[in-house]
């Protein structure tokens, strides 16, 4: 758990961050969001003291940062930054041990850590262990960049933008890895970004940032629904929070029980989006789609005036 | 597996056969100088003795040597730790000037601080010592400065988050990542400290640059000849011992 | 990257002291409290009599002489920019006094009955010199001046020192040293430069045309770079020897080629080696500013319709002529040092005062050879370097 109390960084006269007060449960991925310059970054780094705060107090599990050390406060810690940061002179599989190895772990578990996280990152090590990282795709690198931040099994992860110079494709599936991690792993992971749409599919807590102050906070469906004022508004997308909206709802939460009426001819997973339902009956230009599970059997369905009139009855 | 090995002996052996060669060519036309006395008698048909006899050659270039080297260590020690030490938080100021003397100073030309290091510090093995060490800072200076600087700070940032003290960020990360380009600053500093120590010969000391220098003030061209093909050669070995280690360095 | 460090630093808070200029002024104050500030020699061959500073004006001459640097001190322990600005003029002023300063201590301490006697620069005057040379530049940087008012600071010390030179600095030993041999002096000088120009001149003409055939040849280009690496590695002194056998028998079997006055020691084994070794830099520096030029401008120049010959005289040639011009810098600096050791070899130069001082033991002699050449270097390496700036598209960075 983290705790940021009355939280203010200033640097000379100028003041990035200011007075914030922030919670993260144990297990929790939260998500600071907002434009550069509003000291989402400065927060981050705050928390694994790479910036010292000026006022307040930061808690790691009820006691208090300054008092451990640097050094072994930021070894409790995962990292991982846009530019991975990966020391080039040294291999992968050195790369990934290098927590472990300031730990002073003994040799062999640290091969059989590094196996492991290669092996949940999907980089074979056979393939991968020996080559440097200026042998690795943008991806691969972040992936590398991923598993030395979660080498030491921390229970904390601080993550700074770290898939902010992917290609779109990598990107969704480098965060669709990252929930299936967290919710296997239960981290409390802190993530920084300025990508909106990557923040709303990520975050259990969505932290608005905007000139050093904390916005708004909350689950990302409470800030769609109620931004508090037009900052969070516009950040949020403007008219396009509807969809961003329905990209966070289920089919299963909207659809109808199967009725005895015809059974539509289009389709739609249970654990798809609102979001694509939309697009599907939009691109077969249907008022109603079937709702299958997983094995591809009906069980329910869902119709256009259901989906959209939905917020309506809510 | 002794043919593996076999063929790694190879491969080594001839990384440095460049620099065997020279080193051997070096060391046999220094042992080998007075089997020649009848070449050089062709080029100085006047005098009468044409190998240089005040010293031996061999012990010519063991002074040379130790010159140099001494020079070159304290440079790189000094140089090195000064460079790191105005890197650090706590010499952060001093940066920009030290940048800047380290790229002024190399406007210098080395004659010219060969000759002022004389009044100051007198005749002798000495002051060329000194001459050269502070000649010799320059390249290493400036070059350990760059090598740091141009570091990813990515990489630094991701050390420190991962939990490095300042001295492991130091000696595992940013002299390993730095270490090519000092190590073409070391190599900038030797080639020209070993063509100043050359010239430190008119200084008063006693190394492959007496022979040039008591040739061109006797008339004998066959003395110097013989000092320039040893210095040329000794050039020639300590360069290629750095092109060796240069890409070696590099991969890390 | 290193200039946006040093930018970063200099606009930090000024609530600390600038440790920088503190251990400068210390460092002086050190320097000139204890070393010997000047020498008195009665004639050239004895040794000198060191004078600390205050032999020269009694306690309350050097109490004056202290009072500046205490100041700079005391401007140091609050650096904002305005007690910097304040700092600086004191420094000035100070670097200005000191010709004024040894022409006080040349009155007060060389008997004037003794024409022979003469006063040599000590220690203490020279590290103070030394030290207040670096407090300007850091000064300089701090204030983060230009380049062009940072050199003209150092205008009032100059014409002070050439005033004080003039009137008043006669038994200096120094200009003692120079009155004796003032015309041969100015031909050394003459000599220096020549060999320089001619040095520079024609390794720029050859070094272009050897990087154009060397873009377009492969295999003359990496022949081209191994020879002429292999060059440079050569020491100076040694590759100076080794041309001279050669040339010597040049000169004793090709007529038109003694009559030139090429032999084996002189101009010719001088002019040769330094143009050996300004090739490399003049090359390796057009062949990589041509092959540098950003290939997306050429695309563009090229999809726009210019010629082969338009793009390369419009587009590459400009882009790459500041890289050029420092190959220039490095060459021409390079060579002056270069030709200060052919004066071995009996090319001429400055370098020959610096050899016959140092076989006579006679440093002020040392000096009058190594003052020029140092200066010669340094004003070529800022007029070269103001040049490259100028020429440098969006200007000066």
């Amino acid at each position: 758990m983290i705790e940021l109390i009355h939280v203010t960084k200033r640097f000379g006269e100028t003041t990035a961050v200011d007075d914030i007060s922030l919670r993260v449960e144990r297990g929790e991925l939260c998500v600071l969001v907002g434009t550069s310059g509003c000291g989402k970054s400065t927060t981050l780094r705050m928390i694994n003291r790479l910036i010292e705060h000026s006022d307040g107090e930061i808690h790691i599990d009820g006691q208090q940062i300054r008092e451990f050390r640097e050094e072994s406060l930021r070894r409790r810690m995962g990292y991982a930054i846009q530019s991975t940061g990966l020391f080039p002179h040294w291999t992968v599989e050195r790369n990934i041990g290098l927590v472990p190895r300031l730990l002073k772990w003994p040799q062999a578990r640290i091969r059989e850590r590094v196996e492991e996280l290669m092996a949940m990152l999907g980089l074979p090590m056979g393939e991968f262990a020996g080559k440097y990282p200026r042998q690795l795709s943008g991806g691969q690198a972040q992936r590398v960049g991923v598993a030395r931040a979660l080498a030491a099994d921390p229970d904390i992860l601080l993550m700074d933008e770290p898939f902010g110079a992917l290609d779109p494709i990598t990107r969704e599936t480098l965060q669709e890895e990252l929930r299936d991690l967290q919710s296997r792993l239960q981290k409390t992971i802190v993530f920084v970004t300025h990508d909106m749409d990557e923040a709303l599919r990520l975050a259990d807590r969505l932290v608005v940032m905007d000139q050093g102050r904390i916005k708004q906070q909350g689950h990302p469906l409470e800030l769609l629904r109620e931004p508090a004022d037009d900052f969070v508004e516009s950040l949020l997308g403007g008219e396009d929070r509807g969809l961003k909206e329905a990209a966070l709802l289920s089919v299963s939460e909207r659809m109808l029980p199967l009725s005895p009426r015809l059974l539509p001819r289009e389709r739609v997973s249970q654990h798809a989006s609102l979001r694509e339902a939309l697009s599907i009956m939009l691109w077969r230009h249907a008022e109603r789609l079937a709702v299958v599970d997983d094995e591809d059997m009906p069980v329910g369905e869902l119709s256009l005036r259901k989906l959209v009139g939905a917020k309506a009855h809510d | 597996m002794t043919e593996a090995a076999s063929d790694v002996a190879v491969r080594g052996a001839r990384r440095w056969l460049t620099p065997l060669l020279w080193g051997g060519l070096l060391l046999g036309a220094c042992l080998g100088m007075q089997h020649l006395e009848g070449l050089f008698r062709l080029v100085e048909t006047d005098s009468r003795s044409v190998i240089y006899a005040r010293a031996d050659f061999l012990t010519l270039l063991g002074r040379h040597l130790l010159v140099v080297g001494v020079a070159a260590l304290a440079a790189v020690v000094i140089g090195v730790g000064a460079a790191v030490a105005v890197t650090r938080r706590a010499g952060r100021d001093f940066l920009p000037l030290v940048a800047q003397l380290a790229s002024i100073g190399q406007t210098f030309p080395p004659v010219a601080v060969l000759a002022l290091a004389v009044p100051v510090l007198g005749f002798g093995t000495l002051p060329i010592i000194v001459a050269l060490l502070l000649y010799g800072l320059l390249p290493i200076v400036r070059n350990t400065l760059a090598g740091l600087q141009g570091i990813d700070p990515g990489v630094r940032e991701a050390a420190r988050g991962m939990g490095m003290t300042s001295g492991q960020l130091l000696r595992q990360v940013e002299l390993p990542l730095a270490a090519p380009v000092i190590l073409a600053g070391i190599r900038t500093s030797v080639t020209i400290n070993i063509a100043t120590a050359a010239i430190g010969a008119t200084v008063g000391a006693s190394n492959l640059g007496d022979p040039i220098i008591s040739g061109i003030v006797n008339g004998n061209t066959a003395y110097v000849l013989q000092g320039a093909l040893l210095i040329g050669l000794l050039a020639l070995t300590v360069d290629s011992v750095f092109a060796r280690l240069q890409p070696a360095a590099s991969t890390g | 990257m290193s200039v946006g460090g040093i930018k970063a630093i200099v606009s930090r808070d000024a609530s600390r002291p600038n440790v920088v200029l503190v251990s400068l002024l210390l460092a002086t104050l050190a320097g000139w409290l204890g070393l010997d500030a000047v020498s008195v020699a009665p004639n050239r061959i004895v040794p000198g009599q060191g004078h600390a500073a205050w032999d020269v004006a009694g306690l309350p001459g050097l109490a004056i002489s202290l009072l500046p640097m205490l100041a700079v001190l005391w401007l140091a322990w609050r650096p904002s920019r305005e007690r910097l600005r304040l700092a600086l003029a004191l420094v000035v002023v100070m670097l200005a006094a000191l010709p004024a300063w040894l022409a006080l201590a040349a009155a007060r301490l060389v008997d004037a009955d003794l024409p022979q006697a003469r006063m040599g620069v000590g220690a203490g005057a020279w590290v103070a010199l030394f030290l207040l040379l670096l407090a300007m530049i850091e000064l300089r940087t701090r204030l983060s001046l230009s380049r062009p008012l940072g050199w003209s600071l150092l205008l009032a010390p100059l014409v002070s020192l050439v005033a004080w030179l003039t009137f008043g600095l006669e038994p200096l030993a120094l200009r003692q040293e120079f009155q004796g041999r003032s015309a041969g002096f100015i031909a050394a000088i003459g000599e220096h430069l020549l060999l320089v120009g001619a040095a520079v001149g024609i390794s720029l003409v050859l070094g272009v045309c050897l990087a154009l055939t060397m873009r377009r040849w492969e295999r003359v280009r990496t022949l081209g770079f191994a020879v002429l690496n292999f060059l440079q590695t050569i020491p100076s002194l040694a590759l100076f020897g080794l041309l001279l056998a050669p040339l010597a028998w040049l000169s004793a079997h090709v007529g038109w080629l003694a009559a030139l006055g090429v032999s084996g020691i002189g101009w010719a084994p001088a002019l040769l080696a330094l143009v050996g070794y300004s090739l490399l830099p003049m090359v390796r520096n057009t062949y990589v500013a041509l092959d540098e030029v950003d290939p997306g401008v050429i695309d563009a120049a090229r999809g726009m319709g210019m010629s082969r010959a338009q793009v390369f005289r419009q587009v590459r040639l400009p882009l790459a002529l500041p890289v050029i011009l420092e190959g220039v810098r490095i060459t021409t600096v390079q060579a002056i040092g270069l030709t200060a050791v052919a004066a071995l070899i009996g090319a001429g130069g400055l370098g020959t005062f610096i050899f016959q001082g140092l076989g006579q033991a006679a440093m002020d002699l040392v000096l009058l050879g190594a003052l020029p050449i140092l200066v010669m270097a340094l004003v070529a390496d800022a007029l070269l370097g103001a040049l490259t700036d100028l020429l440098r598209p969006g200007g000066a960075t």
